[in-house]
């Protein structure tokens, strides 16, 4: 299953009249994978997944799928399916006849097709509705049946666009599990989009962050998070803080990087850096110690509280530090409260030197930060 | 889906509610009034009082000879009513789903359709028979006459069509084809099935306007005439209440048509929303 | 509806689809048009029609002191109409909207009101004669009532038999519309105009009435091209004495004078033109047809 499931996209480029809404994107999605892709709106996600689906051909480059050139395959016969973000259930038909739609399209006999589609719908608990047309169902019923519908084709892939995002955030959450449950039973390839991060670093074996239709980074969600590519990958998947720096010298050992208010930072080797280049890199809001006194200046900030957050497992600090971005600290809740602070205090922030992780990637654009 | 503010029903509300109950009375009571007369004694006269009841007008209508060839006039409506209807429910349909994407040309043929609504019908009918004329073709009411009744029924149906394929969702054909669906596949399982309320709004459009259409028909139907032409002949030259038989035949045609167009669009969307309010 | 194309309908596809649109839109109003334009420059001889190029049918047309006559009164009945069915059918409409609750006697109400669309307009136009004559029910109801002793004359054959009719026809051109517009308002727009202290009537005016102007003007169009492309009625129902622009266009076309009907007919359709472009001037049609 997983060779004839993996996805190949090879120097795809997809043109909307002047506008590359996808650029020259490289990306192996491996067979059976959880791939989720992600993104600002308008970063070519979506109109990636619609051309592996083959509702869009590339204006240049290939999509192979197992293997197999599927460029320009019609849809509905490359092996993929796609679940719509507003499910696309056909209104004038019941929920059975809208999951045995491609038996039917395909010639399966009338008794045939019913008895398949009755299966599908009892797999997904909604056999008991079987008569019904969609507009009689609620927003997680829908999303069930229109998963039926895609699966009743038996799909190496399926795809899926922005799956939650019509659901409240409790049926999110359910229908999250039972997607991932899903994909373990059968052990086809899933391809997600979503915007949503926590959604993405839940699911996913894959994360595929995408900006101005261009691949930012993908990699296992782990290395996503605690190891951002660029500094947009750092802000859009949050839990990181930017910070930028002159370097001061570089080397085998390490490289020092002097931030503007004077404070130095360590950081691991960057190849071919020189003093007086710029770095960026990112700190993990969850590994920075707070005090009232100053440290001896190196892997630290200084900063006033502007803001405080109560997030029941930690507490989130907001810090202005002179820079475009404020600093952000989670601290245990624990230990904040034995010392609390209070907005307008002035604090000092300092963690471990292996804490740094250095931002290769060039991205330095804003996206839109995820704030949890 | 209350719009209204207040609860309780205001002077406004009455004044208002009055004043509607007028217009529906001046929309209909003329029409409720020659129904009544047409069943006019057989020595009655155009207005009241009524000298008996009788249906003699009717009779009158296709045993005299007075009134020329109403059968054949009618029976030339019908058809091209019919032929309207489907040439107007086809032709509106497979051009609002083009006009859904951008293609050249759609500006101008957009604007030549509404420039056929907005043209004065005679107008219009002395340009297709001097067409006609100059091209050496004999006018006929199935050819040219079907010709200038469809280009008063297309525009109008496509101006339908466009507000129907507004509560349309493209994705329903994306599905449909992902599904393995070929075009036509497409078509008649999802697009036409979907829209099929709509295209029955169409196609009630596509037999009325053509049904009653009377300036362009009058110098395109060549020598044999269609009902309204008919009907307007007589409304200068008879006066009897055959006038108003007549008038009381055709609108019950009318009238049976839109009765059937609604009471099947009624039933398609019960069959499609059996659960009430759920799908807004 | 995302503006993107498929492969699978391919760019071909939405010039198939309105092919037959097209072909029955160009051959059957956009070359007869043209044809009237030519005959319009063309002689007669008082028997026949011949091919030239000349400006004497127009010359004809505008030396005439009927002519410019004629326009006045055409648009006489033009403005008069609009008046009266802006009016009601902006009552109506409103009435609708805003004060029926439910929506589906707000949709039963208005069907009622554009179910005689679907009707003859030959029969309706008739259906006034037995209640304007001079025996006509009117006529009588007033005779008893004691409020005349003669019966009215100007009630049947009249300009205002000729209005009363337009308006009788044409009141729903403007109710569809209008209503449309107006049930496109939300609701919330009202409620925070009376939280912000506004009157019944500064609602009506300063939001109700704004927000339906593409309605009016909609409306508006259909009022003025159906009044001015009349024949039939202001013959019928002024009994001969008036005459309006295409009745008159009529006449030359029975007595077949189409060079001269022509000349007259491409006057009408620049003057039609105007007015729609000075009605669409004001209010951007398109962007409201698009939604």
């Amino acid at each position: 299953m997983t060779e004839q499931s993996r996805i190949d996209i090879r120097s795809v480029t997809k043109l909307y009249g002047a506008v590359r809404a996808v650029n020259d994107v490289d990306l192996t999605i491996d067979g059976g994978a959880y791939c989720c892709m992600i993104g600002p709106s308008g970063c070519g996600k979506t109109t990636l997944l619609r051309m592996i689906a083959g509702h869009e051909t590339p204006t240049s480059g290939t999509i192979s799928i197992g293997g197999e050139d599927m460029t320009t395959v019609r849809t509905g016969s490359r092996g993929t399916a796609l679940m719509f973000q507003n499910y696309a259930l056909f209104p004038h038909l019941s929920l059975t006849d809208n999951v045995a739609f491609s038996l039917r399209v395909n010639g399966v006999a009338a008794s045939e097709r019913r008895d398949k589609a009755r299966e599908m719908l009892d797999r997904v608990q909604l056999l008991h509705l079987a008569d019904r047309v969609p507009s009689e169902l609620s927003g997680g019923q829908q999303q069930r049946v229109a998963l039926a519908r895609a699966l009743i084709t038996n799909p190496k892939v399926l795809l899926l666009d922005e799956p939650l995002s019509a659901l409240d955030e409790f049926l999110r959450l359910r229908m999250r599990v039972e997607l991932k449950r899903l994909q373990n039973q059968l052990g086809i390839t899933f391809i997600h989009v979503t915007h949503t991060q926590p959604e993405a670093i839940a699911l996913a074996d894959q994360v595929v962050v995408m900006d101005h239709g261009v691949v930012e980074q993908a990699a296992s969600p782990r290395t996503i998070y605690n190891r951002p590519h660029s500094p947009y990958v750092a802000r859009f998947m949050g839990g990181q803080n930017v910070l930028t720096g002159t370097v001061q010298s570089a080397g085998a050992e390490g490289t020092v990087v002097e931030s503007k208010d004077g404070n130095l930072y360590d950081l691991p080797p960057i190849e071919g850096a020189k003093p007086g280049d710029t770095a960026n890199f990112s700190v993990r809001r969850d590994r920075i110690q707070i005090s009232d006194t100053k440290g001896d200046g190196r892997n630290c900030t200084e900063g006033t509280v502007v803001n405080i957050e109560y997030q029941g497992t930690f507490v989130k600090l907001a810090l202005e530090t002179g820079t475009r971005e404020e600093f952000i600290v989670y601290l245990d809740d624990d230990a904040y409260y034995a010392a609390p602070k209070a907005v307008g205090d002035k604090v000092h922030a300092s963690w471990a030197p292996k804490v740094n992780h250095i931002l290769v990637g060039a991205n330095n654009s804003t996206g839109t930060p995820y704030e949890d | 889906m209350s719009q209204s503010t207040t609860n309780r029903r205001g002077a406004a509300f009455y004044l208002l509610a009055t004043f509607f109950a007028l217009f529906v009375i001046f929309l209909y009571g003329p029409m409720l009034m020659i129904f009544i007369l047409s069943f006019q004694g057989p020595t009655g006269g155009l207005t009241f009082p009524m000298r008996g009841v009788s249906t003699h007008w009717f009779h009158d209508l296709w045993t005299s000879s007075r009134y020329g060839d109403l059968g054949g006039a009618f029976r030339r409506s019908l058809v091209l009513g019919g032929l309207s209807l489907a040439i107007t429910a086809v032709v509106c349909l497979f051009a609002g789903l083009a006009f859904r994407r951008r293609f050249w040309g759609a500006g101008p043929i957009f604007y030549l359709s509404i420039v056929s609504l907005v043209v004065p019908g005679i107008l219009l009918g002395l340009g297709i028979s001097q067409l006609f004329q100059l091209l050496g073709l004999r006018l006929a009411w199935w050819l040219s006459g079907l010709g200038a009744h469809l280009s008063w029924t297309l525009p109008f149906g496509l101006l339908i069509m466009f507000a129907v394929l507004n509560r349309f969702d493209g994705s329903w054909e994306e599905a449909a084809r992902d599904a393995g669906a070929s075009p036509r596949q497409v078509l008649s399982y999802v697009t036409v099935p979907i829209l099929f309320p709509g295209l029955i709004a169409v196609a009630l459009f596509g037999f009325t306007l053509s049904y009653d259409e009377m300036p362009r028909s009058l110098l395109t139907v060549g020598a044999k005439n269609t009902l309204p032409i008919e009907i307007s002949n007589m409304t200068t030259n008879v006066t009897t209440p055959a006038l108003y038989a007549i008038g009381t035949v055709t609108s019950a045609v009318s009238f049976l048509v839109i009765a059937t167009a609604f009471i099947t669009i009624a039933i398609v969307q019960k069959r499609r929303a059996r659960a009430k309010g759920k799908s807004a | 509806m995302s503006g993107r194309s498929s492969p699978s309908g391919g760019s071909l596809a939405p010039y198939l689809q309105v092919a037959p649109l097209a072909f029955l839109m160009i051959t059957m109003v956009g070359i007869p048009l043209l044809t009237v334009v030519l005959l319009s420059f063309w002689e007669f001889d008082g028997i026949a029609v011949y091919p030239a190029f000349t400006w004497a049918n127009y010359k004809e047309v505008l030396s005439s002191p009927v002519t410019l006559s004629l326009f006045l009164s055409t648009l006489k009945y033009a403005l008069m109409t609009l008046i009266a069915t802006t009016v009601v059918g902006f009552t109506c409409s409103y009435f609708l909207v805003f004060h029926v609750r439910d929506l589906r006697v707000q949709i039963a109400l208005f069907l009622l009101c554009t179910i005689p669309f679907w009707t003859s307009n030959v029969i309706r136009m008739v259906s006034w004669i037995p209640f304007l004559g001079r025996e006509g029910l009117f006529n009588s109801l007033l005779m008893q009532a004691g409020i005349i002793d003669q019966p009215l004359d100007i009630l049947l054959y009249s300009d205002f038999a000729v209005v009363l009719t337009y308006i009788h026809l044409f009141t729903l051109f403007m109710i569809v519309p209008i209503f449309n517009s107006m049930a496109k308002i939300n609701p919330n727009l009202i409620e925070a105009a009376r939280d912000a202290g506004a009157s019944g009537w500064q609602i009506l005016w300063g939001v109700i009435v704004p927000l339906s102007k593409t309605g009016i003007a909609l409306g508006s169009i259909f009022v003025v091209t159906l009044v001015m492309g009349d024949f039939f009625v202001v013959r019928v129902m002024s009994g001969g004495q008036s005459a309006s622009v295409v009745s008159a266009m009529k006449n030359n076309i029975d007595q077949l004078y189409y060079p001269v009907a022509s000349a007259m007919a491409v006057l009408l359709i620049i003057v039609v033109l105007l007015m729609v472009t000075a009605i669409l001037r004001v209010v951007d049609i398109r962007s409201e047809l698009a939604r």
